[in-house]
């Protein structure tokens, strides 16, 4: 080493966060608010709020293909091209699949973003707490290890990060799915509330409420202090919204760390490995690869919080390798990629409403309907575990709805300018097991263009997830036929893991180093100063969106972290 | 057959539809990727007339004067399979023989009754062409900026949600 100490000291921070989503975004504003010096690191491009959302405020005229993708971005991304996330809008959010190599012993779809912020952009928004039906889950069950935390030991953190993030949504007082602090809860269609009173009338137990989103229906001093407004109502959200009004890391937690004045943010960074010091047996630092010069850069902190997105968190530490941890840092129990879990979807059902001809709406709300676990809960008892909740919505079609297959012509068109029937969907969300054998590991000899190892997945989707599918199909049509929806169809459109872009697992949380990679404040069971708050910690899935977890795992493990700091023992 | 077999095989039937453009992207089928087939100055002309047939004006202005066309022809050249592209100008110039055929003219030199009879017929004869071609016009139209605010309500900022307000006489689909 010939750095001098000056330039050691440059690149000395407190902390360092690898990841800039919305986990890592949150570690930056909980560190940088108690007074670290903190630098964030992302493998993306800057993406400036507002400005650099470039096709925000576009009209549809402006556009080249109204969305579509061309043949030559479906042959660069094939596999991106794969689903709807990738599109002519969003092109520039997510990375080239040449730059994102990876390898499938099975069928598995990646989302990564390119950007500073990551999927905090391009995400759903759906945020939903867990329950004690979720955290005890696994314990009951007999099934992998038990969560180290219990709803108590979280719920005061969701209402920390809710209050600051804006949660929409109404209050159900339901035990499998806690209640949020919650902003006012949008409206509903027309079709909704009819499918939603006709769903409580037939079915005991179900319940259709709107979706708990994190858009400002109304923002509150939290939201305006970072430079937020309301909801505008456009659902344009996924190309980044001007008026900061859904939560993203660009419009709530970097401004918040950014007016701290200790928060550096450098783009363009792949994390090669965290360093490890065996002596002291502590995390020093970050060797980090930048982009544009290919560079290796070496920065030192007392502590790292590692927010890479689940599979990118798990691939640092498993690149991240010593005499110490042969097999990547902290893996001293052998599941460092394992219990790789997504959420099983695309199934469902949908129909036509025949009432409501002389109702419309006005605005584009961004946001769907929320049908909440039922299944396996109180007295239910299924063949499969776990459950499932349903999310989709009411529409009512404009010039898209469709005509007859051979009409053309003045009546053709008059027709598609007056608003057509009502439509109401309902799409299951499945919990999936933690198996031990589904996997992510470094493929040993293949390299990325950055020179480091490429991911190979080995996940699949199982029996209790089988069974459980049939059930998300046939309880969404027998709900919409009660609802009296017409024309029902349901559907199984195939759900492959990795799709629902709920990738979690891989560097679970226990309360046994032997079986799990984290205790119960996200710390590496083996290395104190270096704890994991994204995805990757999850010990089940739930049925549940999970980004709201994360945002509250992150701001409970910045909390424990800084402790630990004052009393010296990190 | 109970109902739930019944749902099933619909769905059965329904997820074979579905599930095929979704494997082809899916499997990573070779596509082309030298540059699309643009419309020569003939074809751009036919793809104008054909279009506000499909869409004429009325109250509102048509699909010629909305300018489908230009998208029609981006779309074809940048979205669709060299294949596709060949099947798409082959069923347009079909439709401009058909017209030779039968009116002794090309298509863009018809009365405007011949060209609603030229375009009836490619329901029936030149179905494949017709499909295509009336998708990309109603897509063309209605987003083009005379489509998507005259013929349409156009409110880019709507600010507010209200998702169930009583329908005014003669109230106009949302463009968005």
């Amino acid at each position: 080493m010939n750095l001098n100490i000056d330039a050691v000291k440059a690149q000395t921070f407190d902390a360092i966060v690898i990841g800039s989503g919305i986990s890592g975004g949150w570690a930056a504003k909980e560190l940088t608010e108690k007074g670290l010096k903190v630098l964030m690191l992302d493998k993306g491009k800057q993406l400036e709020h507002v400005s650099g959302y470039e096709n925000a405020m576009k009209n549809p005229w402006d556009t080249m293909y109204n969305g579509r993708l061309t043949v030559a971005q479906k042959e660069s991304h094939p596999k991106l091209a794969r689903d709807y996330p990738y599109n002519e809008n969003t092109e520039k959010y997510w990375m080239n699949d040449s730059d994102s190599m990876y390898q499938e012993e099975k069928r598995f779809d990646w989302f990564r973003p390119d950007i500073v912020g990551g999927k905090s952009i391009m995400w759903g928004r759906q945020s939903y707490r867990l329950s004690d039906i979720d955290f005890e889950a696994n314990l009951k069950e007999g099934i992998a290890v038990d969560w180290p935390i219990r709803y108590k030991d979280i719920a005061p953190w969701y209402s920390y990060v809710e209050k600051f993030a804006g949660i929409s949504g109404e209050k159900l007082g339901l035990p499998q799915l806690p209640d949020s602090d919650f902003l006012p809860a949008m409206d509903m269609y027309c079709v909704e509330k009819e499918v939603k009173k006709k769903i409580a009338e037939h079915f005991p137990g179900r319940i259709m409420t709107i979706g708990r989103v994190a858009n400002l229906s109304e923002a509150q001093k939290a939201q305006t202090g970072v430079g937020r407004s309301g909801c505008q109502y456009r659902n344009k959200c996924s190309l980044g919204c001007p008026y900061g009004a859904y939560f993203s890391t660009q419009s709530a937690t970097l401004p918040a760390a950014m007016k701290t004045g200790k928060l550096t943010v450098r783009p363009d960074s792949v994390v090669k490995e965290i360093m490890y010091d065996e002596n002291k047996n502590r995390a020093t630092g970050v060797r980090v690869i930048d982009t544009n010069t290919l560079e290796v850069v070496e920065f030192y902190a007392k502590i790292v919080f590692v927010n890479g997105s689940t599979l990118g968190s798990t691939s640092v530490l498993l690149n991240s390798t010593s005499n110490r941890f042969p097999n990547g840092m902290g893996n001293d129990s052998g599941e460092l990629g394992h219990n790789l879990m997504d959420h099983h979807f695309k199934i469902g059902a949908s129909g036509e409403w025949e009432g409501g001809k002389d109702n419309y709406y006005f605005g584009r709300r961004a946001n769907g309907i929320y049908v909440p676990r039922y299944r396996n809960i109180g007295n239910d008892k299924r063949d499969y575990v776990r459950g499932f909740g349903y999310q989709g919505g009411g529409s009512r079609a404009g010039w898209n709805q469709g005509s007859d297959a051979k009409a053309f012509g003045a009546d053709m068109k008059e027709a598609l300018t007056k608003p057509g029937p009502w439509r109401m969907g309902l799409s299951g969300f499945g919990e999936c097991l933690p198996y031990h054998e589904n996997r992510m590991y470094l493929h040993k000899t293949e390299k990325d263009k950055w020179g480091l190892p490429i991911v190979v997945f080995d996940a699949e989707f199982k029996e209790n997830e089988a069974k459980m599918r049939i059930d998300m199909q046939n309880d969404a049509a027998e709900m919409l036929e009660k609802a009296g929806m017409k024309n029902v169809r349901s559907y199984d459109n195939k759900s492959y893991p990795g799709m629902a872009i709920h990738e979690m697992g891989t560097a679970r949380m226990g309360r046994d180093p032997k079986t799990s990679v984290l205790n119960g404040n996200n710390q590496l069971h083996s290395v104190p100063n270096v704890f994991v708050t994204d995805g990757a910690a999850m010990t089940s899935a739930s049925c549940v969106n999970p980004s709201l977890t994360y945002m509250a795992l992150t701001a409970r493990a910045a909390d424990f972290a800084v402790r630990e700091m004052k009393k010296k023992n990190i | 057959m109970n109902r739930r077999e019944l749902i099933q095989r619909v769905t059965f039937m329904l997820g074979g539809v579905m599930a095929a453009p979704l494997m082809a992207g899916a499997m990573g089928e070779v596509l082309n990727s030298e540059p699309g087939l643009v419309a020569d100055d003939l074809q751009e002309r036919l793809l104008a007339e054909v279009a506000d047939i499909i869409i004429p004006a009325t109250s509102t202005p048509g699909a010629k004067e909305a300018g489908a066309h230009n998208f029609i022809i981006r779309v074809v050249r940048d979205c669709f399979t060299k294949d596709e592209q060949k099947k798409f100008y082959d069923g347009l110039g079909k439709l401009n023989d058909d017209s030779k055929s039968k009116f002794g003219k090309g298509f863009v030199d018809l009365t405007l009754p011949q060209k609603n009879e030229m375009i009836e017929d490619a329901t029936v004869y030149n179905k494949d062409f017709f499909r295509e071609m009336k998708n990309l016009t109603i897509t063309g139209y209605f987003t083009s900026e005379i489509g998507a605010t005259q013929a349409l309500a156009y409110d880019p900022i709507p600010g507010r949600f209200d998702g169930c307000t009583t329908l005014e006489k003669g109230q106009k689909a949302w463009a968005l």
